[in-house]
Order: structure tokens, then sequence, then C-alpha cells
């Protein structure tokens, strides 16, 4: 018997809903192949989430706290990790997709001398290892990958699987940890922009974006009613935040997030591939564009031809019918 | 201010690309730097011009990968490295920055810096293993950087915000392409760029041990990604569409 282990990503006091996703196929995988699917919850006050990590099968709950924890740092992260890989000797590691799983999984993977595949949007078990796809060239085309080795680390992309609960008795197992601040070179000095009370764009279940056709004063206050009515987390094309008018933050593709909500509004945005590599995972998406040709029709469940501005407070008004 | 800046040469993806027998089909001849690499040129070149300094590029790859380093060189870098490659060869993140760390053992420099991810594979790794390797701070996903006093300041984004971190010299920064323009090379940019120091570096001649050559991870094929089919398109007056549409997704797809 092998372990699976997850590892379950706080952040801004909520448990990261990719983590619970990754946790959910583990599950499922232990449970078809006779291995044991555990978790690592790293933080301020880990014992905290033990309760939702339950829900989803881990068998047993390794918890890491200590204050240090209160922010994203690679040096003491990577220390905890480690430290979590030498006590449970996980066969898989699985992690969500996180920006700050991307800081951390090479360094991880080199620290440990494991094998690594990142940002994965399915994977499997073979024999003395995992078989994985990934998105890219762009995410236009699929690789298919094997990784071999006694740990594997592999991290997924947000919306690749289901939550599925199955809730166990868990065991905890406290981990002691320790770590000196003066051991830390690096110095976080600030974070800009943390989301309060904003809704986190990779794990949220409707978005409203906007384009370059939405770029001035009238066209952001209808997108953000438009995202207001709807309880949506507001994204850009790079035309936007590249302009200045939204902040970088929430950039959607390629090089902005992936995300993968339930319903995607684009509205004044072109579709150009860099940006569809960040939504195309979306459940049902609706392209608002006032040119008959434009790419993001090609891949739009529903696409309105027409201008936004004449568009939106129309659908506004309807949206907020049905809410009532 | 030492810089050292890992480039690489990778196809354009926004040439055509075709899939036989799981094999990539790709216009060889569209080979590209790195978009990121590109951008952490860029930046390099711009720190280097206001607090003094230089900058060499680094790359491990196959003789025709030359071009490549040509063009960093002609947007401004000094001087260049080229660890040479056989031209087949299926390298993982891993092995990359193995040998980029063999190289940097007996190298004294300031900042490091790369992509933060290859454009063509998208994994984002190299970087942070390779800071590992050599023991220093780093920050990934860089979208600014700024030099303070003997510091890297960056401002990289994270999952709840933009963290700007301060990294003491030595350091290693993977860089985002959303900072900068990466300059285009000039004519002269271009001519000077033939007469820059250049050393050629056979893998094979490097002390790089033998078991770290043998990636961990395999590519074993290639397939088409399940097309997403184009769903109904409307026109018309703008208050019926929102109306039939509202309609739509709060009765057939429920996600309202
Ligand atoms: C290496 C690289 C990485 C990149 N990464 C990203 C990324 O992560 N994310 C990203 O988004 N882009 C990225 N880009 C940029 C991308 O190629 C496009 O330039 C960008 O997505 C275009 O944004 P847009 O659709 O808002 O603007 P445009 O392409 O200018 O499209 C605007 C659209 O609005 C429509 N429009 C205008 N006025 C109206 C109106 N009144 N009513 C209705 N419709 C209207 C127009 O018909 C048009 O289709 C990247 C590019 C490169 C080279």
């Amino acid at each position: 018997m092998s372990t699976l282990l997850t590892h379950i990503a706080v952040s801004d006091g909520k448990i990261k809903r990719s983590s619970l996703e990754v946790l959910s196929r583990m599950t499922q995988l232990a449970e078809s192949n006779g291995h044991s699917s555990e978790a690592v919850i790293i933080d301020t006050n880990a014992s905290n989430y033990v309760d939702e990590v339950q829900k989803y099968g881990a068998s047993k709950v390794y918890t890491i706290s200590d204050p240090i924890f209160e922010n994203h740092q690679n040096t003491p992260l990577l220390k905890a990790l480690s430290k979590v890989m030498d006590e449970a000797n996980p066969f898989v590691f699985g992690f969500g997709s996180t920006e700050g799983t991307k800081d951390i999984l090479g360094a991880l993977a080199a620290n440990t001398d494991a094998a690594v595949l990142s940002d994965v949007s399915e994977f499997e078990l073979i024999d003395g290892g995992i078989k994985a796809t990934r998105p890219v060239m762009a995410a236009k085309i699929l690789s298919d990958n094997e990784a071999h080795g006694d740990n594997i680390l592999v991290s997924v992309r947000s919306g690749s699987y289901d939550l599925n609960e199955s809730p166990t008795e868990a065991e905890v197992v406290d981990i002691d940890f320790s770590f000196d601040e003066g051991d830390l070179k690096a110095t976080l000095r600030e974070i800009i922009g943390a989301s309060g009370d904003k809704i986190d764009l990779s794990e949220a279940e409707t978005i409203v974006a906007a384009g370059r056709g939405a770029k001035d004063d009238e066209g952001q206050e209808l997108v953000e009613e438009l995202a207001s009515v709807l309880n949506a987390a507001l994204g850009a094309s790079r035309a936007l935040t590249e302009a200045g008018v939204m902040d970088p933050s929430l950039q959607i593709g390629q090089t902005g997030k992936v995300v993968s909500p339930q319903l995607y509004i684009a509205v004044g945005i072109s579709g150009a591939i860099q940006h569809v590599a960040g939504m195309a995972n979306s459940k049902v998406i609706v392209a608002i564009n006032k040119d008959p040709d434009a790419p993001i029709f090609d891949i739009a469940d529903y696409g309105i031809v027409g201008d936004l501005y004449k568009v939106l407070p129309p659908f506004i008004e309807e949206l907020k019918k049905i809410k009532e | 201010m030492k810089f050292y800046v890992c480039i690489k040469q990778v196809p354009d993806v926004d040439a055509p690309i075709q899939i036989k027998d799981g094999n990539l089909i790709q216009d060889t001849d569209r080979m590209v730097l790195n978009a990121y690499d590109a951008s952490a040129v860029e930046e390099a070149l711009v720190l280097t011009e206001e607090h003094g300094g230089e900058v060499e590029v680094v790359l491990v790859g196959p003789e025709k990968a030359k071009e490549t380093i040509r063009k960093a060189l002609a947007m401004g870098a000094d001087k260049a490295t080229h660890i040479t490659t056989e031209d087949e060869v299926d390298y993982d993140s891993a092995v990359y920055a193995n040998v980029l760390a063999t190289f940097f053992e007996d190298k004294e420099y300031d900042i490091i810096s790369c992509g933060k991810q290859s454009q063509d594979t998208d994994a984002g790794l190299a970087g942070s293993m390779l800071a590992q390797h050599l023991n220093l701070s780093y920050a990934t996903n860089a979208v600014g950087l700024s030099i303070e006093d003997e510091n890297l300041v960056v401002k990289r984004q994270g999952d709840s915000g933009q963290e700007i971190i301060a990294l003491p010299a030595p350091c290693l920064v993977t860089c985002s392409n959303d900072m900068n323009e990466p300059r285009i090379p000039s004519l002269k940019g271009i001519m000077q760029s033939k007469r820059k120091p250049m050393e050629t570096i056979a893998l094979s001649d490097m002390n790089v041990d033998e078991s770290v050559l043998s990636a961990k991870t395999q590519v074993t094929g290639y397939k088409e990604k399940p097309a997403r089919e184009p769903g109904q398109k409307f026109e018309g007056e703008p208050d019926e569409l929102a109306e039939k549409v509202a309609k739509l997704l709060d009765e057939e797809e429920n996600v309202i």
C-alpha cells in the first residue's frame, strides 16, 4: 500500500477549492488501487481545517502550524513540505496548481529528488509512476506524459476534477515544526491588493470578464454592475490590464490566471488564443461582441452579437428579475 | 551588478502545429527566443543601464540555438555562453536545471534570472529548481523588478495579491512577460552582436553527473484537444437578445 498525499492550500482563511478537487481525485485513486489517501495542511493554525478535509476522504491528516505561514513565503513552506515528505513518504504528492504551488514545486522536487509534472489536466496511476495529460503550446494541444520514481509531485489545474465527498474519520498527526525568522533571507515587505472581500478568480463559480471593447468608464461600470448582479468575480483580458484599466491580478489567460467557473461571460473580448488558454475550461461561456466574426464565438455556448453598451443594460435588468 | 539570464530556444507557438501519429510536426524554421526569457533579458538590460553592470546570457541547446543567443546579444546583452547539446534530446526541466547548476558552480554573479516558464511546455519548474540547487533565495513570477541598495526588489503575482519581496544578492528571479515589452534589436545591435564574445562549451565536456541527464519524466505523445463546439449565436434587437440569453442561462443551464 502506498500513500497518495494531497497538499491543502489555505489562503485568506479558506481552503482553496482546487486542493479539495485534487484530494477528491486522490481519494478515488486510493480506493480503486488499494492505497491510502492522506492530506497535509500547513497554516498558522492548521487544525482549523481538519474537519473540512476529512469530508473528502483523507484517512490521515498531517498538520503543521506556525505563525510564519501567515503569508506565502517560499523558504518556510519548502522546509515544511520537505519535512512532511520525509514523514509520509508519499508515492504521489498532489497539489492544486495555485500561484503558491508554482512558486515552490520545482524547488521541492529538486530538494527531495522527486519527479515532477506541473499543471496537468488529468492524471492516473501506472506501474511505478503516473501518467498525465498536460495542455502545452499555449494550451493549443495536449501532451501525454509519464513520471517514474518513488516520490512523484503533480500539480493539477483547477477545475480538472469535481469535488466528491466521502467522509472519513481521519487520524490527525501534528508535525513538530519550527522556523527561525533569521533564516529568511528574503523579506516579504508588503502584499498589495490582498483580496479581503474580493472573490478569488481561480476559485470563482461565475466570472464576468472585460476586454478592450469595454475599456472606458461607462463600459467598466456596466461590467461591474453585471458582476455584482451575478455575485461574480471580475476578470480581464490582457488588453485591459496592460492599459492599466484593470488590476494585473485580474488577467485571465496564458500569462494570467487559469479559471474554470460554471459561467464565464466575456464582454468585448476578441478571444485571442492566449486569453482562451485561461478560460476554455469554463462550463458555460457567454460572449458579447459586436464583431460577428470574433474568434470568441467559436468557443462560446451562447454568443450575443451586439454593442455591449446597448446589450448590457437590458441583460442586467433581465438577470435582476431572475435573481429576485 | 552581474546578471546572468538563462534563455531557451523554443518553437513559435503561433506557427501552425500538426500532430501525426502522436508526434508533433512543427515548422522548425520558426524557432524563437522564449517570450518569458525575452522579458527577463529586457529587464536585466534596463536594470544594468540604470545601475551599471553586465548582462551575460546562457543557453543549453543544440547548435541551431545560436540564432537565439544572437538575438539576445543583439538586444544588448554583453556576452553569452552556449552549452551545446545533441540536436534531439528529451530533457525535462530537472535536467536543464542540473546542467545550469553545474555551470554556475564556479561563477560569480549577483542575479540569475530566467523566464517564469517555457512557452512550449509551460512547465514553470526550472527556475526554482536551479535556485534550490544553488541554495539561492528566489522569487518566481515577477511582474516588476527594481534594485534598492544591495537588494533586488521583486513584485510578484501571488494568490492573494502582489507580493513585494526584497532579495539580497546573490539571488534568482523568474520573470513574467507582463512587466515590459522586450526591445526589438536595432540594425546596429544586430551588427554588434556578431562581435560580442560567445563561449561554447560542449555539455559532454562539462562535469555533469551522468545520472542527472536521464529525465525522470517523459513526453510519450501529443494529441489534439477536444474542440469546444461553437454554440448558438444570436443577432437582433438588444432587448430581445438579452431576454433570450438570460432565460437560457437560467432555465437550460442552471447557472444563474
Ligand atoms: C506571450 C503572450 C501572452 C499573452 N497572454 C495573455 C493573457 O494571459 N491573457 C490575455 O487576455 N491576453 C494575453 N495576450 C494578449 C492577447 O494576444 C490579446 O492581445 C488580448 O487577449 C486581446 O484582448 P481583448 O480581447 O480585450 O482585445 P481585442 O483583441 O482588441 O478585442 C476587443 C474586442 O472587443 C470588441 N468590441 C469593441 N467594441 C465593442 C462594443 N462596443 N461592444 C461589443 N464588443 C466590442 C471587438 O469586436 C473585439 O473583438 C498574450 C499575448 C502574448 C504575445
